[in-house]
């Protein structure tokens, strides 16, 4: 094994929470998404794709409208978490057709009955070219999807992993989903680990050595499910998001995610390297924007 | 690092593994009439079904008797040893959500993807997940499943992919198409459009540790997203990733000896990708024989880079190359590209290709060598 394989530790550049509604990380919802993105190419796009899109923007700093322009990124993959994001869709055309034949379907809808249109779709807006994953996994979506982003780090398929959560709200996911869904989305930017003063670092396997950490989001800390609601797919992410902003904006310094593991403590930590003294900060964005 | 390919199973309208191929060989194609929705108004009259009772959760059952094959062949011990398995799919268990839709038959959201299969099938595996990736699902999970062994996360993981049909997906099959295809018609002047494949497949992948007997082995998967196009395949995009497979193997396109090609018959794909092999493979010095399965068993969607592998696997211990069932003219694109056309050829290739590209520009790229 190598010593790059032995690494639990990537470095988390940006981050956002696009919460529709909820109070200190509201975002413009689906269907106003062009406040964020600016007015074209909104057309067939999805609820989740929209809220994708709005959070990857934010995580990057940009400046609402602003659109990416220039070569393709070959080196940032994405990594796309959601479990419901394109049922609306597929019930609509599947409707229509019953109804009245392939006619009543416009091909504009052809990229949204294939669920990975949330990664491709983040992956064609921003320029990405590398790696592109879509992950339904259940609840735990948002957790492989920074297993994943990890893995896609470590094995130099990537320099940078946009890791990103969405979820819709609409009537069939909410039946699917079997209890009430929370739409929103949240995103985070990781980069391999190096030495970087000041930098946040996202371990994905604290240590038992490692120092406790000062706050913890989930069950017993800040529960998000208690708190907002059943983000579903997006949740793991909405997480590791609210522990950067904890752990930079809110000055707590290191955040645990769980706790999970059997001794304890934390699956997965946030922390800062150093104190970001005095840096003024937009609270909903990381230190790059 | 490779690593090696200790089990592979697969199910399509042919049947097992064995029974494919051997239907490649002899040019079987086994298209059937559309027994999925209505196929006048979905303006789809065929499709590649497999051999299993009964419309619901037929990708899951499909992939659970991959799963079991699989593992059986490599004895693969799940209970002591860490296996992770990683499921690829284009469409997930979507079509339950349709009946949903129409019927109002009741499902949970945790049945669309195939965590409870697995659980099931392989109840010792430590770590499931579901990639989501359309048509290259099994490429990308073969790629993951590569970097675990590599960072030594497990001791063996289990890819596997499955993909039966949605209405939805079928729909715009049909809305593309002036009149229904007939049959799949890979790399042809005639070629009239992709029609739909149930199939699945599992492989058991491991380290070149391993002591048991090995059907091939995995130098690499490049990966690529074209970030160029919703839809439409693009020839830099399939570029990338076909040299990011050969700089991670540290081999050369002349090395090449087959490619088993995407190929899915339709207008957009097959020019692009024979454009993307004369630029990169032959530009490069290879000049491979080129085949492709999707005459004889329809697009099988996320399954379909993992059922290419297997049929890489038996070139390898048989020594003979199908030919592209469907293949009578080549496309113009497809001029001086090594087409195998009517016969098999007898070849014994160190090196296979295998191509998988997916909506949303997702390309995968899979270099296997004989053991």
């Amino acid at each position: 094994m190598t010593g790059r394989g032995r690494e639990t530790r990537l470095l988390l550049t940006g981050w956002s929470l696009h919460l529709p509604g909820i109070e200190e990380f509201d975002g413009a919802p689906p269907e106003k998404a062009a406040t964020v993105l600016g007015r074209k190419g909104m057309l067939y796009k999805e609820p989740a794709t929209r809220l994708a899109l709005c959070a990857v923007h934010r995580a990057l700093g940009f400046e609402p409208g602003h659109r990416v322009s220039g070569p393709i990124e070959t080196g940032t993959a994405v990594v796309a978490c959601s479990n419901l994001g394109n049922v609306e869709t597929v019930t609509k055309v599947t409707r229509a057709v019953e109804a009245e034949g392939g006619r009543g379907v416009s091909v504009l809808d052809a990229p949204n009955v294939s669920p990975n249109v949330v990664a491709s779709t983040v992956a064609l807006w921003f320029g990405f070219g590398g790696p592109n994953l879509m992950l339904c996994s259940g609840g735990t979506a948002g957790h492989a999807g920074l297993r994943m982003a990890s893995l896609l780090l470590r094995s130099g398929r990537a320099t940078r992993v946009v890791l990103v959560g969405a979820e819709p709200e609409d009537e069939i996911a909410s039946i699917l989903h079997d209890g009430p869904l929370r739409s929103g989305s949240a995103c985070v930017i990781l980069e391999p680990w190096h030495e970087k003063a000041g930098s946040l670092v996202v371990d994905v396997d604290p240590g038992e050595a490692a120092a406790p950490p000062r706050r913890t989001v989930g069950s017993g800390g800040f529960d998000v499910k208690e708190r907002w609601g059943d983000f579903y797919g997006a949740h793991g992410v909405v997480e590791l998001a609210l522990a950067a902003h904890l752990a930079v904006a809110e000055g707590e310094g290191r955040v645990g995610i769980g706790p999970h593991r059997t001794d304890g403590g934390p699956a997965v930590s946030v922390t800062v390297t150093e104190p970001v003294g005095g840096a003024e900060m937009d609270p909903r964005t990381g230190p790059n924007a | 690092m490779a690593v090696l390919i200790a089990g592979s199973a697969v199910r399509t309208c042919l049947g097992a593994g064995a029974e494919t191929f051997d239907g490649l060989l002899r040019g079987v194609c086994g298209v059937s009439p559309l027994r999925y929705g209505d196929s006048g108004r979905l303006n789809v009259a065929y499709g590649y079904h497999a051999e299993l009772a009964g419309e619901p959760f037929r990708a899951g059952r499909l992939l659970a008797e991959c799963l079991t094959e699989a593992v059986a062949q490599s004895e693969l011990d799940t209970a002591t040893q860490r296996v992770a398995v990683l499921v690829g799919t284009g469409l997930r268990e979507l079509s339950a959500v349709e009946r949903l839709a129409l019927t109002g038959e009741p499902v949970s959201a945790e049945r669309l993807d195939f965590a409870d299969v697995v659980a099931e099938t392989l109840p010792g595996a430590t770590y499931v997940t579901t990639i989501v990736n359309a048509c290259s699902a099994g490429g990308h999970v073969l790629a993951l499943a590569q970097d675990m062994l590599e960072l030594g996360e497990c001791d063996a993981v289990v890819v596997a992919a499955a993909d039966a049909m949605t209405r939805s997906m079928l729909a715009m099959v049909g809305r593309v198409a002036e009149t229904p295809t007939e049959r799949v018609r890979p790399f042809d002047r005639e070629r009239t459009g992709v029609l739909l494949g149930e199939g699945a497949a599992a492989l058991v992948v491991v380290p070149e540790s391993w002591e048991g007997p090995a059907l091939g082995r995995v130098a690499s998967t490049g990966l690529s997203c074209d970030a160029h196009h919703a839809t439409a395949p693009d020839i830099e995009g399939i570029a990338r990733a076909m040299s990011d497979a050969y700089t991670r193997a540290d081999r050369a396109p002349s090395d090449v000896d087959v490619v088993v090609a995407h190929a899915t018959g339709t207008a957009l794909n097959d020019p692009v990708e024979c454009e993307a092999m004369r630029k990169v493979v032959l530009g490069g010095g290879g000049n491979p024989l080129v085949t492709a399965v999707k005459g004889s068993t329809g697009h099988t969607s996320g399954s379909a880079a993992l059922v290419n592998v297997d049929v890489a696997l038996r070139i390898f211990a048989s020594g003979e190359v199908p030919a592209v069932a469907g293949l009578t003219d080549p496309l113009d694109e497809g001029i001086g590209l090594r087409l195998v056309i009517g016969d098999t050829v007898a070849a014994r290739p160190e090196l296979v290709q295998v191509n998988s590209f997916g909506f949303g520009g997702v390309n995968a790229v899979t270099l296997l060598e004989r053991v």
